[in-house]
């Protein structure tokens, strides 16, 4: 296989690692050694080649090769059996909608949310249950990973740099999941978006606010009313660029999701019922009218372990949720 | 054993060409001032008093000003073929977010491809974003006229204060639009 990317040389791994760090080309945590023989796994494993285009970020005069996603990959730690789902997830990015300039250059710090559906969590064991959200499965860590060093090291959102994030937060090292689609039988989001249910597929949410959903009430209509609540202390104005493809993504935890599976409630009616709330009118500062286009917009993941009764509302950037199928 | 590794990054940015300026006026009088804006807090209100000064007092004719559908996108192509086939020198921004900063900057290259003198108006906590995009797309010391403190950056303003600052960029934008630059 022939690559473009300059070579560097170092004396070892160790110096490798140290060295990556000193280029500038690292996240902060030492970094595996893109070398060819891993370069070439990795882009095997999803039968590419090197200078396959995935995407591009226009502004910037940006195209984001194969070689240069599978370098990245290999950096974050990732094994060449996940770099389908890493391709998925950059050509999800790179989508129009997903306004990638804007949310990595943003003063907001927008994050992006890797959700996995289909087939592939069990075959990669990418995590959907308990502590889904944090450290402790390497796919997950390195899945996100990887799209973060994408964004930074070829979208060149480098931190003082093309990336003006005023705090910038963790959400932006690594932040993937998969959807607990065998908790229950709510329609998963990739069915939503239209896929096979036996489909693998990603979807992208970028993050602008994660917000903590918290309601110990049994009722389903409690339940919602602290989600629009929350929702609605942060309203949500109109984009014309995004326009209706706005949404709005709720990680629904299995203590709240079993409340409306008792009283017999698809993800569609919550969906209705929540959007219902959301959209009424404004009453204060602290009580806005969200501006989602309808209850199609209102897209729940059921994911998270048992015990605590929270929920997770991930509040978009100027985004849309854009999804792809996993290959190949 | 040496371990030979691949680089992650795209291209340096000493690749990009840099941009031809166009051809500047040597005043502004007769001109048709083309304004991008990105909507950002009430910038509009500061590009309208900014024209109003140069209608006034430097005899630009005719002003076309659009806002386009997000901070930190290009304009619609039908703006943007407004702005082409009318203006005959230009103004973006404003810059004061990461996003709209830099496509604002971008806007006022693609604008001077075009053969429209440009200048974009950013502000001091900016500069930095705004000169790493020009490296990326070319044009590393292309102009800017910069907004400083204790204005804040994202143009969270009254309309006193965004005419204020509209007034204090006339002449920085006057020099870069014209053969005095």
């Amino acid at each position: 296989m022939s690559f473009v990317s300059p070579v560097h040389s170092f004396e070892d791994e160790e110096a490798a690692s140290e060295g990556y760090f000193e280029l500038g080309f690292t996240d902060g945590f030492p970094v595996i050694a893109p070398t060819e023989t891993r370069v070439t796994a990795m882009l095997a494993a999803a039968r590419l080649g090197p200078g396959e285009v995935l995407g591009e970020v226009p502004t910037r005069k940006v195209t984001v090769a194969a070689e240069k996603v599978a370098i990245n990959a290999v950096m974050a730690g990732c094994r060449p059996e996940y770099f389908p789902v890493v391709v998925a997830a950059v050509r999800a990015f790179l989508q129009p909608e997903a306004n990638a300039h804007s949310t990595t250059a943003t003063l907001a710090g927008a994050a992006h949310a890797v959700i996995v559906n289909g087939p592939v969590r069990a075959e990669l064991d990418i995590v959907s249950g308990q502590a889904c959200f944090g450290p402790g499965f390497r796919a997950n860590a390195t899945i996100g990973r990887a799209l973060r060093l994408v964004i930074r090291n070829v979208c060149r959102a480098v931190p003082g740099d093309l990336d003006r994030a005023s705090f910038s937060w963790p959400l932006r090292y690594s932040f993937c999941f998969g959807e607990n689609e065998e908790a229950s039988e709510w329609t998963p989001l990739h069915v939503q978006f239209g896929y096979a249910r036996d489909e693998s597929v990603v979807i992208i949410q970028s993050i602008f606010s994660l917000v903590a959903l918290l309601e110990f009430d049994a009722s389903p209509q409690s339940i919602l009313r602290t989600f629009a609540h929350f929702t609605r202390a942060y309203g949500m104005g109109r984009d014309d660029f995004v326009g209706d493809a706005r949404s709005l993504v709720y990680v629904v935890g299995p203590e709240h999701q079993r409340r409306f599976l008792d009283e017999g409630w698809a993800k569609e009616r919550v969906s209705q019922a929540l959007w219902s709330l959301l959209t009424a009118p404004a009453t204060g500062p602290y009580d806005r009218h969200v501006d989602v286009t309808g209850p199609e917009n209102v897209l729940l993941v059921a994911a998270g372990g048992p015990g605590i009764a929270q929920s997770w509302l991930l509040l978009p950037h100027l985004a849309a949720p854009t999804h792809e199928r996993i290959g190949p | 054993m040496a371990v030979l590794s691949l680089d992650p990054t795209t291209s340096t940015p000493e690749d990009a060409d840099a941009p031809v300026l166009a051809q500047r006026p040597a005043n502004l009088e007769g001109q048709v001032l083309g304004i991008v804006a990105n909507g950002l807090g009430i910038s509009e209100v500061m590009f309208d008093a900014l024209a109003a000064v140069l209608c006034e007092e430097h005899g630009v004719r005719d002003v076309v000003k659009v806002v386009k559908p997000s901070v930190a996108v290009p304009p619609w192509p039908e703006q943007w073929e407004e702005i082409i086939g009318q203006a005959t020198v230009a103004v973006t921004g404003f810059g004061g977010c990461g996003s709209c900063s830099t496509r604002s900057m971008r806007d006022a290259i693609d604008l001077e491809a075009q053969g429209i003198p440009s200048v974009c108006v950013v502000h001091s906590a900016l500069v930095p974003a705004v000169r790493a995009l020009a490296r990326l797309v070319g044009g590393p010391d292309y102009p800017i006229v910069v907004v400083d403190y204790p204005h804040n950056p994202t143009a969270m303003w009254d309309k006193d204060e965004a005419a204020a600052v509209g007034s204090q960029v006339v002449e920085g934008v006057y020099r870069c639009l014209t053969a005095g630059h």
